[in-house]
């Protein structure tokens, strides 16, 4: 089993800030503290998602972390040497070539413990694919072994490995190549959050995909639905089939639900932008749940989207070892790439189909 | 000269380091370009030297067309600024952090939030060195159309920077509240940007509180008429490149004298040049250092360096041994060009040694001796009137800036022309400007 965890700086019920004491929640040694506790509980990866244009002004939910989420990668993943990252970015937000480097840069950062989660909008297929396709041809401009750094020819790399795009697309003209060396782990992971409009898209490229279901049935249709498109896109069930989960947790089920209702009767979860299934009980019967849906089911893991820091601590500190115990968790492989954690395979370098260098 | 004015440091970042060749020599680090650990290392010895900043600069595309070329020297692979500046803000704690980045292939909102992303994460410490982009590379991995002509570049400067303004002044400080109250912001202090103009619209607001220094510090380092034209109305700190005093001080106080015109104080901006040293326990060995670099650089590199920043393409076809030939004025950087061309003509160089001597720090002021001879040229041109402070470009990483940490640092603050301690903790403070009025 896979697990993500999302992270906020008060948890991702809406209504969650009201409980929290800490305006220092907001701080980077807050966040970093979840995730730390993150990588200790064994978890796979850190999930930043971001909202896709500027804040609207009627909009003033705490849900958000006051950090740009591919910056604050940047800063996590010095501090936190063992866990992966994903960050999600709008394609109508960054150009290619500017989106390309950055997330490359993020990889030689992290030794190759990131990801993408490509925000498209659905309202242009076409450019979202160029888009992404593109910036999948970039993170290739050059070749694994290219940097030889060879101080006694001069020679810094093999001019041969390195290769110019000269993309002319119908929305972008991109020459190449990018000025940042291939990662460490082949090339970021590419993730999306599945939803209607871009579901040729995610079958097309994601190596990950969030199901937003609210429901265990609707996410097994969902997951269903996916590796059909995956299957029409002619790959194998190659991606992982990640289920959002809201958490409610607490000592008894009684408690946990009450717990519930009374974050549900200030401010509605439905109308979360990231939502996933709930889930109310205690640790033992959350980790039961998860066990039974990933047993009987498609779903490869969970992004857990905790409502609460306190019910995020309770995933962590119970839900998680209890996972471990049942030895459905727990790195499997040796490996310090986000690609080795999640057992997806590095991506070999195309066969250089492209022009030369001129 | 007043007895409390104190030097500003930057300490300017380069992989291996500012020597074209550094990266071939056996005291470089030649992957350092990708190192983050390199860079945590290089960022941690400029805050023990009690630098001002590190600074970064940027260009997005590698920087030289013919590969052979390009093959041969170390810039084509490196971190992107604003996530190298990220990564090292959470592991340093007083040093400002300056990342170069382009008003011409970034959008206003979403460059001033991954600098304010920067400037929650540090604390207070982030800078952005505005520039324009002048290089046919870059422009090329954005449009098919080229690169656009220098007013039109500055014309979307001068509008970006205003947008990026309004996106940093629209959370005053206090405009989050402590937990417990009824709302999580004070909306009376939030002010939305509706900026509307010729190249951008922006609606919204940032999702991080008030800069804890006011609002990052602007740096500029654009040397053309436009260029100090922006910096004098918006920037806190300006970067230069000149070889002589007398080009340092002309430019320094053209700067300067801008000022008023945009209501500002000469102190408003601190101007810090570029230089270059290389230091050694003598005169003699400081030279041979230097030499050791120029003998590790290929000609063919030297002048293909030299050729970029002329914007010319074939300077090969011209004899190596012979002088510049006439050229016409550039749409890419004119200043630089025009430095080239003076220094070519003043100590009457052919092409082979002005590549050569312009691969040492790409034309800005480089000094070999020991740490009282670098301490003494600095200190002239910040009592003449030609600096504020100074760009530290170490010829090699980390040995060229940690000498100068240890060496020229301390002989400084014999003098009195350095801090001894950090004034502050946010890079506004340290450097000495005031928080600018809000819009
Ligand atoms: C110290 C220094 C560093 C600079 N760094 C960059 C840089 O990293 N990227 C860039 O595109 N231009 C850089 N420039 C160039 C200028 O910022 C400016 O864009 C260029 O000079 C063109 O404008 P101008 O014609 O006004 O000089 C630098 C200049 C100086 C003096």
């Amino acid at each position: 089993m896979y697990l993500g965890f999302s992270l906020t700086p008060f948890g991702h019920h809406p209504a969650a800030w009201r409980g929290a004491a800490e305006i220092a929640n907001l701080g980077f040694e807050a966040l970093l503290a979840q995730v730390a506790r993150a990588e200790q509980a064994g978890l796979d990866f850190v999930l930043l998602s971001d909202r896709l244009g500027a804040r609207p002004v009627d909009d003033l939910s705490p849900v958000a972390t006051p950090f740009e989420p591919t910056t604050l990668v940047a800063a996590l993943a010095t501090r936190a040497r063992r866990i992966g990252f994903l960050a999600a970015a709008a394609t109508h937000q960054h150009e290619p070539y500017n989106l390309a480097r950055r997330f490359a840069s993020l990889e030689s950062i992290s030794n190759g413990r990131t990801g993408w989660v490509a925000v498209t909008t659905g309202n242009g297929e076409d450019r979202d694919r160029e888009y992404v396709d593109l910036v999948g041809a970039l993170w290739d401009s050059w070749e694994d072994d290219a940097f030889i750094y060879d101080k006694e020819k001069g020679r810094f790399f093999q001019p041969d490995k390195m290769h110019v795009l000269n993309h002319k697309g119908e929305h972008f003209s991109v020459r190449g190549p990018l000025n940042v060396s291939r990662s460490p782990q082949g090339k970021p992971v590419l993730a999306q959050v599945l939803t209607d409009e871009n579901r040729a898209l995610a079958a097309h490229a994601a190596e990950i995909v969030f199901l937003q279901s609210s429901s265990p049935t609707g996410a097994e249709e969902a997951a269903s639905d996916f590796i059909r498109s995956l299957e029409a896109a002619d790959r194998r069930r190659d991606a992982r089939i990640l289920a959002n989960l809201v958490p409610f947790i607490a000592a008894t089920q009684t408690e946990a639900q009450a717990l519930h209702d009374a974050l549900q009767a200030v401010e509605d979860i439905s109308k979360q932008p990231l939502s996933g299934a709930i889930l109310i009980g205690t640790p033992i019967a959350i980790a039961d749940s998860l066990q039974q849906w990933l047993e009987a089911g498609q779903i490869d893991g969970f992004a857990i989207l905790p409502p609460t820091l306190g019910m995020a601590d309770l995933f962590l500190a119970e839900v998680a070892p209890e996972l471990q115990r049942r030895g459905l968790i727990g790195r499997t492989k040796a490996g310090s790439t986000l690609r080795d954690y999640l057992n997806l395979p590095r991506p070999a370098y195309p066969a250089a189909t492209w022009e030369r260098a001129s | 000269m007043s007895g409390d004015r104190k030097m500003r440091l930057g300490a300017f970042l380069m992989a291996g380091g500012h020597h074209i060749a550094a990266w071939r020599h056996p005291l470089a680090h030649a992957q350092a370009g990708v190192d983050i650990d390199h860079f945590v290392a290089l960022a941690r010895i400029a805050e023990r030297g009690k630098f001002d900043m590190i600074f970064v600069e940027d260009a997005a595309a590698i920087r030289e067309r013919n590969s052979d070329m390009a093959s041969q020297a170390a810039r084509s692979t490196a971190f992107e600024p604003l996530s190298l500046l990220a990564a090292l803000a959470v592991n340093t704690s007083h040093i400002g952090l300056v990342a170069t980045a382009s008003t011409t292939y970034n959008e206003p909102y979403g460059l001033a939030r991954s600098f304010a992303s920067l400037d929650q994460l540090s604390g207070g410490r982030a800078g952005w060195n505005l520039v324009t982009s002048a290089s046919e590379l870059e422009a090329e991995n954005f449009a098919s159309s080229g690169l656009r002509p220098h007013s039109e570049r500055y014309e979307r400067a001068e509008e970006f920077a205003d947008a990026a303004l309004a996106i940093w002044d629209g959370v005053e400080d206090g405009a989050y509240l402590p937990p417990g109250g009824a709302d999580f912001t004070d909306r009376a202090k939030l002010h939305p940007v509706h900026h509307r103009g010729k190249h951008f619209a922006v609606e919204g607001l940032l999702e991080s509180p008030c800069s804890p220094q006011g609002r990052p510090i602007m740096v500029q380092a654009g040397a053309s008429d436009v260029g100090k034209e922006l910096a004098a109305r918006t920037a806190d700190v300006v970067f230069a490149a000149s070889q002589t005093i007398d080009e340092a001080k002309a430019y320094y106080s053209d700067v300067k004298a801008r000022l008023a015109k945009y209501g500002r104080q000469i102190d408003d901006i601190k101007i810090m040049p570029g230089i270059s040293p290389i230091v050694g326990a003598t005169e003699a060995e400081a030279k041979a250092k230097y030499r050791a670099l120029q003998e590790l650089i290929p000609d063919a590199v030297g002048v293909a360096l030299l050729a970029s920043y002329l914007s010319i393409q074939d300077l090969s076809s011209y004899p190596l041994d012979g002088p510049l030939p006439d050229m016409p004025e550039t749409n890419l950087i004119q200043s630089r060009q025009q430095l080239i061309i003076d220094l070519g003509r003043r100590e009457n160089l052919s092409i082979r040694e002005l590549a050569r001597h312009f691969a040492g720090a790409r034309g800005h002021w480089q000094v070999a001796g020991t740490p009282a001879q670098i301490a003494d040229a600095m200190e002239e041109r910040f009592s003449a009137g030609a600096a504020d402070g100074f760009n530290v470009m170490a010829p090699i990483f980390p040995s060229g800036l940690e000498d100068f940490v240890t060496l020229v640092v301390p002989e400084l603050r014999r003098r009195g022309l350095f801090r001894e301690a950090y004034e502050g903790r946010t890079l506004r403070q340290n450097l000495g400007v005031g928080v600018p009025a809000k819009r």
